[in-house]
């Protein structure tokens, strides 16, 4: 798959960052089509987490461009940011899930915003959005569990109730930070399974983070290496075979602190 | 011993105490000097005095000796002056739950993380909160008159302090995640904490409000005092009129009823952990 005929649904540009005067991000550029998954992927310390962080604008890059649908979220603040946000779906590490509430009902959290704060308050959703959270929960295969609480979900299922709240809200653009880090080899599989079909079936695009790169075949269409920092590989999927995963991951002499 | 185990047997030794130097040796002196002549001042500023206590002593015993047999005839009004003291306390802590509720969030720094709001309603609920019910109780009898609804009000208020500020601790305690989550969607505060913090918030601050209710029945037993109802009154009287066998049946009642709701209360917040 080569080019774009629709504007990208995320661009980066020229993204950089910078902590207590130390460069974490330097001039990242990215973007990512409608229903298409990136991969991001990279030692320990080539900045990840922070690339998430500014994707999310949970920090204020400090300089670049970071247009989704064509919007520029760098510059926003307050309020706007709030309603700009709306279109960016979160996956968490920690899945972030209300523990005491049904599956359902945690994904109902992502119709919030459409929803009268009268029946939020009562707990009495709209026949017509619980029908629209039931379908997001089917979608990851766990309708039969949409009764149960959270806590009482294994770690693969309560990720891909996250995704499930993801897909059930408006948003364009799925970013999941690390979603599978804490999961065993099958709840990962299964869980990379959902987050695709986000994609692959309601046209989201999807950035994620994973820490092992032998989970990219059959979940990424492309994959971005960083390095320091900086990028250093951005390939499609299928170029990405061991040899380009070993010059990434190929150790580097351990800075001393200064 | 193998050669790992003396490395692991020369790591766990305590490294002896390094010798403190002299101003800090001096440092510590002063401060323990201090701290004895605070206390003896503290003694004489409350007047104590253990010869007052011993020539008290055989007046207290005759008390005691008055107190049998306890005298029981009142005891169907002292059981309702009991229940209006329950009553004062259920009264004043669901009433204080309520108030609280909605200033918790305001006043709990994961969900009001702008401080020009969050201190001041914190600086109101510390207010309330130093001010005992008791005292509250006292103006609210000169302010609504003699009775158990000036009692209501004074546990009310105070503890309205205790509980936002105990439920915004709980609030700060749970995990931040599952908000932010909420809160990317671009739903209001209102839908966001109701929905997100209520049902995870929910187990501890009942336990927190049970709590205070208990502390609550204890507080109303003395309300009666000030004349703001329930069986204060009649431990007052009693006392004034140095009827201590009646006083006996007064402070039995009182045992029981506490330690009655004590247990019920505890077993509930067990339910709920």
């Amino acid at each position: 798959m080569t080019g774009h005929p629709d504007p990208p649904a995320l661009s980066v540009r020229g993204l950089s960052h910078a902590y207590a005067g130390r460069p974490v991000l330097r001039d990242v550029t990215l973007d990512v089509g409608a229903g298409e998954v990136v991969a991001v992927v990279g030692p320990s310390g080539a900045g990840k987490t922070t690339l998430f962080r500014c994707l999310t604008r949970l920090v204020r890059p400090d300089s670049g461009v970071l247009e989704v649908r064509g919007r520029d979220l760098v510059p926003l603040e307050g309020a706007a940011l709030r309603e700009a946000r709306r279109e960016l779906g979160l996956v968490f590490q920690s899945y972030n899930l209300v523990r005491r509430l049904t599956a359902l009902e945690n994904v109902l959290v992502g119709r919030l915003a459409e929803v009268p704060a009268w029946r939020v308050v009562l707990r009495r959703f709209p026949a017509q959005e619980q029908l629209v959270a039931a379908t997001c929960l089917d979608q990851v295969g766990l309708l039969g569990f949409a009764h149960t609480r959270a806590d009482r979900l294994s770690g693969g299922q309560q990720q891909r109730v996250a995704i499930a709240r993801a897909l059930a809200s408006r948003a364009g653009v799925v970013l999941a930070d690390e979603p599978v880090a804490s999961l065993d080899p099958a709840s990962a599989r299964s869980v990379l399974t959902a987050l695709r079909s986000l994609a692959v079936d309601h046209g989201k695009a999807v950035v994620c983070s994973l820490h092992q790169v032998d989970l990219v075949p059959g979940f990424a269409d492309r994959v971005l290496g960083l390095r320091d920092g900086r990028v250093v590989l951005d390939v499609p999927a299928a170029r990405f075979d061991a040899g380009a995963a070993r010059a990434l991951y190929s150790p580097v002499p351990e800075r001393t602190p200064a | 011993m193998t050669e790992v185990q003396q490395r692991a047997a020369a790591a766990v030794v305590v490294p002896p105490r390094p010798a403190r130097s002299l101003p800090s040796r001096l440092r510590r002196a002063s401060l323990a000097v201090l701290a004895v002549v605070g206390f003896v001042g503290c003694l004489r500023l409350a007047d104590v005095d253990p010869i007052e206590l011993a020539q008290g002593l055989p007046t207290m015993a005759g008390w005691v000796g008055d107190a049998f047999p306890p005298d029981t005839t009142a005891l169907g009004t002292l059981l309702l002056r009991a229940a209006e003291t329950v009553a004062i306390a259920v009264v004043g802590t669901v009433l204080a739950a309520v108030l609280a509720l909605p200033l918790c969030v305001l006043a709990a720094r994961s969900t009001t993380p702008n401080g020009w709001v969050r201190l001041p309603v914190r600086l109101f609920l510390n207010g309330l909160r130093g001010v005992d019910a008791f005292v509250f109780a006292l103006l609210f009898v000169a302010a609504v008159g003699l009775g158990p609804f000036a009692g209501v009000l004074g546990i009310a208020l105070h503890t309205w302090g205790s509980m936002g500020k105990l439920f915004s601790e709980s609030i700060e305690a749970l995990p931040a995640g599952p908000l932010e989550a909420a809160e990317l969607t671009g739903a209001g505060r209102l839908k966001t904490s109701s929905f997100t913090l209520l049902p995870d918030v929910l187990p501890s601050i009942s336990g927190i409000g049970l709590y205070l209710l208990e502390f609550n029945i204890r507080a109303s037993t003395v309300l009666g005092v000030v004349g703001a109802g329930g069986i204060g009154q009649e431990l007052k009287n009693s006392v004034d009129l140095l009827a201590f066998d009646r006083l006996a049946t007064i402070l039995v009642v009182i045992l029981i009823m506490v330690t009655a709701v004590d247990q019920l209360s505890g077993r509930l917040r067990k339910a709920l952990a």
